[in-house]
């Protein structure tokens, strides 16, 4: 069975600042596999060893996004596609979500593709319910819990909002994952050699025959039109002083 | 032809109302100037949701009644929403950025092919288009986003942000939908237990004690049980204490948490991290105890008090009645 992880790239740390005469994100230029797209990979591994399958990674973005998927590979996926080209770049979550479920339809007979639940730089958690309405395949999003069955179904555990779900979907699926599944395995020194071994294809929109209207930034219903820090709403602090039974008392007070 | 509208989708948890979904109608009629608000509620036949609904002051209600609504997938509310969408063409619809609003929202985005701004702090109209104010990277950085050209603006809005506010509209008007049920052949909802939610309780509390790294001894998360019994309170936690088994991801106040709006906040031990204080911003009174004096959490405080936790707790016990 073929599972395909779709994987997103992000700054190592969300510790950015706004250049206060440019005002340009000021970001590190490391990046790393977004933290919930390992539970996801994780959870393919642990499938595609009970079923013999096969995990594919998948992302989009620049080429610099080859050392999440080299790093994915290390962790024992089978092969990894990248989509990356001028094109492409600048795009929305529906602009993303298209390319990807594409390149799905491409690599053929997908029976499972994995999503982290969100990523944790934009933080939109829509790029997996996009690419299941694009794969007109159904979805379970934040799901804690999957198991396969033996008649070719997948039964979800989802945390709702005030309610724990038990789903059961026939495959082909596409699932969001959070963190609470599983514990991401690292990559051991032989599997980091074998993953430079490993196929790596690079696709642009040319082999997926996009529509150049729906891809990149001309294909992006949203726009940024301003990036700021947060208004820092601060209040006037009292200050509590003497000992702490003093301090409740003084509090209690003006209460 | 585009009708202006504003819609809000009420979703359902079981037979409750989400509150989200209340404080959004509430957000919508202060931001509509002449635009009318819409509820769109997706019932069973089994709910009679629509008088709650009405107190908070919706010109429509727009109702889509089905027995099958009762455990819908995804895929099946966003089929009955598009439906709708593409009947009356709203000028901009509004999620709950909860766990269902975020799995429905992007599903029905695909399906009418339009933007969808994720986990909104604000909204405002500049003329007919919605400015959605959103963070990114984990809350350290805000940015205004629009989707100018297609419609209907659709954004997801976190939870706890605004207060609704009860304004009953006898104008009211109910108004049911045409629409066709079509069931999702491939998934099946096996069941959906209700969980007895600390997270609810964490939202809705009056009044929060709540814990960080500097207060995470055994003896001081007794105390503070003890006082939160004592003032008919709640323990809320920051992320590292929920690595504690004796506390939840429910119990987690902040950005990847929840957000409390509670009329008395005591925090103990919590230096006041931005993914922290986030979840913080709609608390009434803060009171915060920290044994640094320069510590950040003091800036989003209205009482501070530089000492120990575990002694300011012992205090508040004693005194508290
Ligand atoms: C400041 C800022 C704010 C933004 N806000 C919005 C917004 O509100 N609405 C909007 O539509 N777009 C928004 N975007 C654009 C958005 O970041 C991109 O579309 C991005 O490619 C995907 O969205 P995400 O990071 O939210 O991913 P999510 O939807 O949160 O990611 C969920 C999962 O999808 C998969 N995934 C995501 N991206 C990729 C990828 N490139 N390749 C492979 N798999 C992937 C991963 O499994 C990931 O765990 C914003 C961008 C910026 C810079
Ligand atoms: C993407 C992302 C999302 C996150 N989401 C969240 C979130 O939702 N919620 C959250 O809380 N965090 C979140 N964090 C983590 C956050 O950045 C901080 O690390 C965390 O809030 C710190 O918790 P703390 O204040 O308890 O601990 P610390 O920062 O370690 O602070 C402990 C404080 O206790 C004080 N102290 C020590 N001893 C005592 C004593 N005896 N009495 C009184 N005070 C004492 C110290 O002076 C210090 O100020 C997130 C981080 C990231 C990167």
């Amino acid at each position: 069975m073929k599972i395909v992880v779709c994987i997103k790239q992000v700054p190592s740390t969300n510790d950015v600042k706004i250049d206060p005469q440019t005002h340009n994100l000021v970001r590190s230029a490391d990046g790393v596999i977004n933290p919930f797209d390992k539970n996801a990979i994780e959870a393919a591994l642990k499938l595609r060893d009970q079923t013999n399958g096969e995990v594919i990674l998948l992302s989009m973005g620049p080429e610099s996004y080859r050392e999440s998927l080299l790093e994915g590979l290390a962790m024992g996926a089978d092969s990894a596609y990248l989509l990356s080209s001028r094109a492409l770049g600048g795009a929305d979550t529906l602009a993303t979500g298209y390319p990807l479920s594409q390149a799905i339809q491409k690599i053929g007979d997908v029976e499972l593709v994995l999503f982290g639940r969100q990523s944790v730089d934009a933080d939109t958690g829509q790029v997996g319910p996009i690419v299941a309405e694009y794969l007109n395949v159904p979805q379970v999003t934040f799901a804690e819990a999957i198991d396969l069955t033996e008649d070719h179904h997948l039964i979800g555990k989802r945390r709702l909002d005030a309610a724990e779900q038990e789903v059961e979907v026939e495959l082909p699926a596409a699932v969001t994952v959070r963190s609470e599944m599983n514990q991401p395995r690292y990559a051991t020194p032989r599997q980091i050699q074998k993953s430079f071994e490993k196929p790596l294809t690079v696709w642009t929109e040319q082999d997926l025959d996009l529509d150049p209207e729906r891809i990149g930034l001309a294909g992006s219903p949203t726009q940024v039109t301003q990036v700021y820090a947060p208004a820092a709403a601060k209040k006037r602090v009292t200050m509590l002083t003497g000992t702490p039974e003093h301090a409740v008392q003084e509090l209690l007070q003006s209460l | 032809m585009t009708n202006e509208s504003i819609w809000v989708y009420i979703q359902l948890n079981q037979d409750k109302i989400e509150p989200t979904s209340l404080q959004l109608l509430t957000k919508a009629k202060q931001i509509a100037e002449d635009k009318p608000v819409w509820a769109i509620l997706l019932e069973p036949t089994t709910l009679t949701a629509e008088a709650t609904i009405q107190q908070y002051g919706p010109d429509n209600i727009l109702r889509l009644r089905d027995d099958r609504f009762a455990a819908a997938t995804d895929e099946e509310l966003a089929d009955a929403l598009e439906q709708v969408v593409t009947q009356y063409n709203p000028n901009s619809f509004l999620f709950p950025a909860t766990t269902a609003g975020r799995s429905l929202a992007p599903r029905l985005q695909a399906k009418l092919q339009t933007g969808l701004t994720a986990d909104c702090l604000d909204l405002a109209f500049d003329g007919d288009t919605l400015v959605q104010v959103k963070p990114t990277y984990g809350d350290n950085i805000m940015c205004d986003i629009i989707c100018p050209d297609r419609r209907p603006q659709m954004a997801t809005v976190r939870p706890n942000i605004f207060k609704a506010v009860r304004v009953p509209n006898s104008q009211t008007e109910v108004v049911s939908a045409t629409f066709t049920f079509h069931p999702e052949t491939t998934m099946t909802i096996l069941n959906t237990t209700r969980l007895i939610s600390q997270t609810a309780s964490l939202s809705d509390a009056q009044t929060v004690i709540a814990l960080g790294r500097g207060a995470n001894q055994p003896k001081t998360i007794e105390l503070a049980r003890q006082l939160a019994a004592k003032m008919g309170g709640v323990v809320g936690v920051t992320r590292p204490l929920t690595d504690d088994p004796q506390f939840t991801h429910d119990q987690q106040i902040g950005q990847s948490g929840q957000t409390v709006a509670p009329d008395l906040l005591i925090n103990l031990g919590i230096s006041g991290a931005v993914q922290y204080t986030v979840g913080i911003q709609n608390a009434n009174r803060i009171v915060s105890v920290n044994t640094d004096a320069t510590a950040p959490i003091f800036a989003d405080s209205d009482y501070g008090y530089v000492g120990d936790a575990t002694e300011f707790l012992e205090g508040l016990l004693a005194q508290v009645k």
